[in-house]
């Protein structure tokens, strides 16, 4: 889930992390209210400011949307339930067990469980995977999750099944049995077909699954199918009936329903939740505002909080192409000016985030704690700048979503700086189209304000896309310091290579501090997540591997006749 | 929030000779303005809140904050950044309170803002008054093409969504001088509210007696335009002015709210607005002060603005 799509909401250090009764997050406990068990049947409301990305998982890549797609979709392997041990781990899904490598992990082999069905009845078959994810492959959709692209064999100019046909590189021997041929060694497989873009679809339906048709209707194989769905405003889900729990050991899919309120006002959300009457006793939302936690204090809301970390990082990433940015020195100096506690404070408070001066995030192994520019420091960053020849000050522009977040944090970041005599000039751009534009290396300014959370907690699937010379895109790009340097890109490379899955997972934190040496990057904030449950509303656990936010999977209700 | 349309502007209601005879002097006007009760209370805010922002300052000196600077010891970071101590953080210290999140003193960025608001707001009205009694004129008085390519431009720019087209134009537009752009915008859909009503009077007035006897008398039509007619209209210039600017005031603050107005950090009173929404359960103070100091500026200059129409249409002064 990298913020690339749903990047606003972490910008904002908005996705949420919540604890009361999970082991999400560190401080998770037995909180009672939303952790407790839940009874089958009944109706969830979900209130929500924005609507999905895409319905379509080949498209769809964000935090909100992959929370989604656990209740609609089953992958080969899925991130483990919220409020258990496995949550921020991987664990088998549609397939039996995470996989065999063969031919030094070139080649994975996976076996499917019994009993799988879409929602038409029609069993899930190898052919079905193979099917979904030539589908992905489509250049027209493949917007979503990039890694089936980047790590199967594929023919050149291979444009998906609509265009090129079936994939050689993925063979189905049997109904049951699905082998992939890989176009290099990846221990991190496991991991990989978890990713949305491996989505069954039923192969025997290809000629009425489309290209677009799985965006306005999907086939569901999870254990929800789309009853209505009215872009914008509200979508329903309701069973499918073929689905069967006992192959499930991820989804407790409790509820009868799930009903989405879509395009409320982010602090209509956060009254209701407060407020809880009704059926929004029965309801889950966004991430809550900072104006909204100085009343979480009371006690009968207290009990209905559920937090944790969202695993992602908040930076701002200066682009060493530009005049200034370019020299070492510069980009330190930023690094020892800026002041962390006074953004932390703009975002919300030590409630809402921690800060940060690592790349890699807390949650993810390897992660190793230091600090290379100790601040704020404006004397050290005064004389690094006069080394390099800008006694008199410097100047640059920030690229910043115009969401109120992201603006207190920029506004905070440009104070900071001021003080050691560097003037920051806000470029406010409208926070739909962010990372569109900023993602377009012609039109991003001398820094962007942005953040990124792992697909998976590996260091593959943060650093190399922030850092790595070979992915600065036309478009689409999330290498936003321009970095590209033959020490970090060899680095990369070595790393990727290694077939010690552990030895690889500790490697990125050492790269983490090599990378901050050049320091083309100001980690900033690791954000928390804070939701509020309706006092109805059970098994609501922050899931680390969801950006925090509240897992659809297991989440139900105490009393379904209620509300 | 409600950004009123240019065209509430009121305009005076006699189109015929604003007053008969010499136009009424502008001391009198103003003395007769300060007799009515409301209209003297309104010159009395609008001049404190003229003061204060002259001042800022100076302000910035007595206060010992400045509209920029972070006070963290305000507020309380644990409750997501709510001011210390009730009333939104008033005290010796920050005579308005502080704004959540960040501790910037509120009575600084509410005196910064009404130099950014006011100074947009007269700055707009100067030139859409300048450009609609120069182009109004000469189409009433000339007639003719001129009046009908004037014309049509006027009822072109006035059927025109302007909001909506404010707001693209100025999300489209990148960084720059925003003060500057906003009221070159504000202008350039402003001046024909100005200059239609003008056009009227002019229209009216080219036939009257006293045109007659200059044009007799062998005076060139410039002379006359500016001599003879634009005099004339001075009342009715001044009336739409004032008028002009609390719709001004009004549309820069809702330009702001809709994220279109001046950039952070330069404060703005629509900007405070906008971000005291999520706040307003809490700390209801950060979204009332702007609130009121933008309604207090707005009444104010509305209030003048009817009564001068009041004592112009009487024709006389007492």
């Amino acid at each position: 889930m990298s913020s690339r799509r749903f990047g606003l909401v972490v910008a904002v250090v908005g996705v949420s992390l919540v604890l009361a009764g999970c082991k999400g997050g560190d401080d998770g406990d037995g909180g009672a209210g939303a952790g407790a068990g839940a009874e089958q049947g009944g109706t969830v409301h979900v209130l929500l400011a924005e609507d999905f990305s895409h319905l379509d998982p080949a498209q769809g890549w964000d935090s909100g949307v992959s929370n989604l797609y656990r209740l609609l979709y089953r992958t080969l392997t899925a991130t483990g339930p919220g409020g258990t041990d496995t949550a921020d781990d991987i664990v088998p899904d549609l397939a039996t067990d995470l996989g065999t490598p063969s031919d030094g992990g070139k080649t994975w082999t996976f076996t499917l469980k019994d009993d799988v069905a879409f929602e038409d009845g029609t069993p899930i078959t190898s052919a079905d995977i193979k099917f979904g994810v030539e589908r992905s492959l489509d250049p027209r959709i493949a917007i979503g999750s990039p890694y089936a692209k980047t790590t199967l064999e594929l023919p050149e100019d291979y444009a998906g099944y609509y265009e090129s046909g079936p994939l050689d590189s993925i063979e189905t021997p049997d109904e049951k049995t699905i082998v992939f041929h890989l176009d290099h060694p990846e221990p991190e497989f496991a991991s990989v077909v978890s990713q949305a873009p491996f989505t069954p679809f039923p192969h025997e339906q290809a000629d009425t699954i489309t290209r677009s048709s799985v965006d306005t209707a999907p086939v569901a194989s999870g254990p929800y199918r789309v009853e209505s769905y009215d872009r914008g405003s509200s979508l329903v889900l309701t069973r499918n009936e073929h689905w069967s729990d006992a192959s499930d050991d991820i989804r407790t899919a409790q509820p009868d329903e799930f009903d989405f309120t879509i395009g409320l006002d982010p602090a209509t959300i956060d009254e209701r939740l407060l407020a809880g009457q009704g059926d929004d006793a029965n309801a889950i939302g966004d991430q809550i505002q900072p104006a909204t936690l100085g009343r979480l204090n009371a006690p009968d809301i207290k009990s209905r909080v559920v937090s944790g970390m969202t695993g992602c990082t908040g930076f701002v990433q200066l682009d060493t192409s530009k005049d200034g940015m370019d020299d070492v020195r510069v980009r330190q100096a930023i690094n020892y000016a800026v002041d962390r506690t006074s953004m932390q404070t703009a975002a919300g408070g030590p409630q809402m985030a921690e800060t940060t001066t690592t790349i890699l995030p807390p949650s993810l192994p390897g992660y190793q704690e230091f600090d290379l520019y100790p601040g704020p420091d404006v004397a050290k960053a005064k004389e690094l700048l006069a080394e390099a020849g800008y006694a008199d000050g410097f100047e640059f522009t920030l690229d910043v979503a115009a969401a109120p977040s992201s603006s207190a944090q920029a506004e905070a970041f440009q104070e900071s700086l001021k003080k050691a005599g560097i003037t920051v000039h806000l470029n406010s751009i409208d926070a739909a189209t962010y990372y569109e534009v900023v993602g377009a290396p012609a039109k991003q300014d001398d820094a962007v304000l942005a953040s990124w959370c792992p697909d998976w907690l590996s260091g593959s699937t943060f650093i190399p896309p922030l850092f790595e010379g070979s992915q600065i895109f036309d478009q689409g790009n999330s290498n936003r310091s321009m970095l590209d340097d033959p020490e970090i890109n060899s680095e990369i490379q070595r790393i990727k290579s290694m077939t010690d899955v552990d030895a690889a997972l500790a490697a990125w934190g050492d790269l983490d501090r090599l990378v901050m040496e050049k320091a083309p990057i100001v980690p900033t904030l690791n954000g928390n997540s804070v939701h509020v449950a309706g006092a109805n509303v059970a098994q609501a656990f922050s899931n680390p591997s969801l950006n925090g936010n509240i897992d659809y999977a297991v989440v139900g209700l105490h009393d379904p006749d209620r509300g | 929030m409600a950004i009123p349309a240019p065209d509430t502007v009121g305009v005076p209601s006699g189109a015929g000779a604003p007053a008969s005879g010499a136009p009424a002097s502008g001391r009198a006007v103003v003395r007769d303005l300060l007799r009515r009760p409301g209209a003297a209370i309104a010159v009395g805010v609008l001049g404190l809140i003229g003061a204060m922002a002259l001042a800022a300052p100076l302000l910035a000196g007595l206060t010992g904050w400045d509209q920029y600077s972070f006070d963290p010891s305000a507020i309380d970071s644990y409750s997501g950044g709510l001011p210390r101590g009730g009333w939104g953080g008033i005290s010796g210290d920050h005579w308005f309170g502080v704004e959540p999140g960040n501790g910037r003193d509120m009575f600084m960025r509410i005196a910064y803002g009404a130099r950014v608001s006011l100074a947009i707001a007269i700055s707009a009205t100067v030139l859409t008054t300048t450009v609609g009694v120069v182009l109004g004129t000469l189409a009433g008085y000339f007639g003719g093409w001129v009046d009908t390519g004037l014309s049509r431009a006027m009822d072109f720019l006035m059927a025109f969504p302007a909001l909506i087209f404010m707001i693209a134009l100025l999300s489209a537009l990148p960084g720059g001088n925003r003060p500057v752009l906003l009221v070159l915008v504000l202008s350039v859909f402003g001046w024909p509210y100005t200059a239609r009503v003008v056009r009227g009077q002019a229209l009216s007035l080219r036939n009257q007696e006293f045109v007659e006897a200059a044009r007799a008398s062998g005076a060139s039509r410039w002379a006359i335009v500016f001599r003879e007619v634009l005099p004339n209209l001075r009342g009715t210039i001044v009336v739409l002015a004032t008028l002009a600017v609390p719709s001004y005031v009004a549309t820069e603050a809702g330009l702001s709210f809709l994220g279109v107005g001046v950039t952070p950090p330069t404060p703005s009173w629509g900007q405070m607005i906008a971000s005291a929404a999520t706040w307003y359960a809490v700390d209801p103070l950060f979204l009332v002060i702007p609130g009121a100091f933008l309604f207090a500026t707005v009444v104010a200059f509305t209030v003048i603005g009817d009564h001068l129409k009041s004592i112009l249409d009487e024709g006389a002064v007492h």
